[in-house]
């Protein structure tokens, strides 16, 4: 850790002098530092648009924090470890494209009679499709945890109509695989247990698929419950990042609250999420749901007619004249804590012209809740809580900062 | 459209049957949808409920173990808005009806994004945008010319 904390000191005093160099200076570019190695087992390095992320599936993609993770077939020492995976902790579960594993071949997860297949739907209206089989799934240098993932493949069966633009490769999804670390255990939990949840769970026999109810353990599984130690949350270490951006950062992935020496670190906040996983936000005086999300890549909050917050020509964003710091209020499920949460909104379009890819300072409108993506994890310790789970003197889910 | 309401609904609920019996049939965006107790018989498995009146609209809200849904009907009945949220988005192309082509060709012409928890289609007559994350996926369509006068569109969700 201590290398770690060095090179992400080196990494800001780097950045302090790039932007004290002001704009316009040469179009020079460094090559993004290797990631540190790290030393503890329940260590993961974290880059955002750095080397663990894949220049190929990159392209227009900022804001993207990739880790590596070692997949083996069961009980063999046949593993393949693959980068560009993208951190996520808006959803659960391990999914990867078929194509970055061709070196395995895992058991397939049977359903009734037939082969256990998702449509792994995304608020975008993206979704991913193919079937779910069991892998021995390594997180840093912990025990390998057997649990089922998804394997990507648009080709498998016959794609559901709910799927029928599934990402076909890496390149059109924009990673090679995603793991989702959020607060739950499970991508569906109960509902897809108990009843036929329409457009998520699938039994193929053949290229026929129907939808199927799927017991919690057979569904797909957040890795980070089902490891043996450090199994009851994590912190995501992301450093803070200037006004105007900086090209790549590198962070850490630490398993487990308080159940090590390098994850005993105290929460200045702590807020209990809902059933959903959400908690309140309030902001410009409009109370909404919100969530944190590190596969969002800036903060989308509820649209308001503000005079210091024009959209930008393209509509995704805000594009002020200048940067502009604002605050929302998180406040934890039934009531308590309310935290102030001071953030600061630049010119998208003026961030997009540099060469830099990581912003702490991009922003844009959403028409529902305040989406706490990748920004508001940049200079913080973001505790996730797992579900059921006791951790910073509660028990999840919970986030905290 | 001179069909009778039912008559859609029941057309609706047996095009979803052979895929799932517990599959919810939907109400389509710019049709009229029927009374609750003629919708309650033809969707078997979906519990439906009115869930608000106001002077110029009714929310109609049909619940699945999947996702809630929620129409938006004018006082003639018409549906002009579709509100849900859920483990799942609905089947958008039965929700949309006759706007599906119009929202899929709108789709296409979108340039490519990454790392967005939400999505935003305005076609020439209807709009879908989604939000959310897994585990709670939200989302709404509506047609703007079909939206009754003072409707305010954060009503819509």
């Amino acid at each position: 850790m201590r290398y770690d904390n060095f090179i992400c000191a080196l990494l800001l005093a780097f950045a302090v002098v790039m932007a004290g160099c002001g704009g316009g200076g040469g179009g020079q570019k460094a090559a993004p530092p290797p990631p540190p190695t790290p030393t503890n087992a329940n260590v993961m390095a974290i880059t955002v648009n750095g080397a663990l992320c894949s220049a190929a599936t990159s392209a227009n993609f900022i804001n993207k924090p990739c880790v590596s993770v070692t997949i083996c077939n069961p009980g063999s020492t046949t593993c393949q470890t693959i980068n560009d995976i993208l951190l996520d902790t808006g959803s659960y579960g391990l999914r990867i494209f078929k194509q970055a594993i061709p070196n395995l071949t895992l058991p397939q997860v049977s359903s009734g009679s037939g082969s256990l297949a998702e449509c792994t739907q995304f608020a975008d209206l993206s979704s991913l499709w193919g079937p779910i089989q069991m892998a021995s799934v390594q997180l840093g240098g912990e025990t390998a945890v057997q649990i089922p993932i998804q394997v990507i493949d648009a080709s498998f069966a016959t794609r559901p109509s709910q799927c029928s633009s599934a990402a076909a490769d890496p390149v059109s999804a924009g990673f090679t695989g995603v793991l989702g670390v959020g607060v739950f255990a499970q991508d569906c939990g109960p509902g897809c247990a108990s009843s036929v949840v329409n457009g998520i769970y699938f039994t193929c026999t053949g290229a026929n698929c129907t939808g199927t109810t799927v017991p919690l353990v057979t569904q797909v599984q957040n890795p980070v419950p089902s490891l043996s130690q450090d199994n009851n949350g994590l912190i995501v270490q992301i450093p803070s990042v200037p006004v105007g951006g900086v090209s790549s950062l590198t962070g850490s992935l630490l398993l487990g609250i308080g159940t090590q020496q390098n994850n005993t670190l105290s929460a200045t906040a702590l807020l209990p999420t809902d059933p959903s996983g959400d908690f309140t936000t309030v902001f410009n005086g409009v109370t909404s749901r919100g969530f944190i999300d590190s596969g969002s890549n800036g903060l989308f909050i509820p649209d308001v007619d503000r005079a210091d917050l024009p959209v930008c020509s393209n509509p995704d964003w805000y594009c002020p004249p200048t940067t502009v710091t604002l605050s929302a209020t998180m406040i934890g499920n039934g009531g308590s804590p309310s935290v102030p949460v001071p953030f600061n909104v630049s010119n998208f379009n003026t961030l997009l012209s540099t060469s830099k890819s990581v912003f702490s300072d991009i922003s844009g409108p959403s028409t529902f809740g305040f989406d706490w993506g990748l920004p508001f994890f940049m200079g913080r310790n973001v505790f996730v809580g797992i579900e059921g789970k006791a951790g910073l003197g509660t028990t999840g889910p919970y986030i905290g900062f | 459209m001179n069909l009778r309401p039912s008559t859609i609904l029941l057309c609706l609920g047996f095009l979803s049957m052979p895929l799932a019996n517990s599959r919810p049939a939907h109400a389509t965006l710019g049709e009229k949808a029927d009374s609750v107790e003629k919708d309650r018989k033809a969707l078997s498995g979906v519990k439906t409920t009115e869930k608000a009146s106001r002077t110029n609209y009714k929310i109609q809200e049909i619940t699945s173990a999947a996702t809630t849904l929620r129409e938006f009907l004018t006082p003639d009945g018409v549906v002009f808005a579709v509100a849900w949220n859920g483990l799942a988005h609905p089947d958008l192309s039965t929700l949309l009806g006759r706007f599906d082509q119009e929202y899929k060709n709108a789709k296409k012409q979108l340039p490519r994004k990454h790392g967005q928890s939400r999505s935003a289609v305005k076609g020439d007559h209807v709009v879908v945008e989604t939000w959310g994350h897994m585990r709670n996926l939200q989302g709404r369509a509506y047609v703007p010319a079909l939206v009754p006068e003072e409707v305010n569109l954060d009503e819509i969700r």
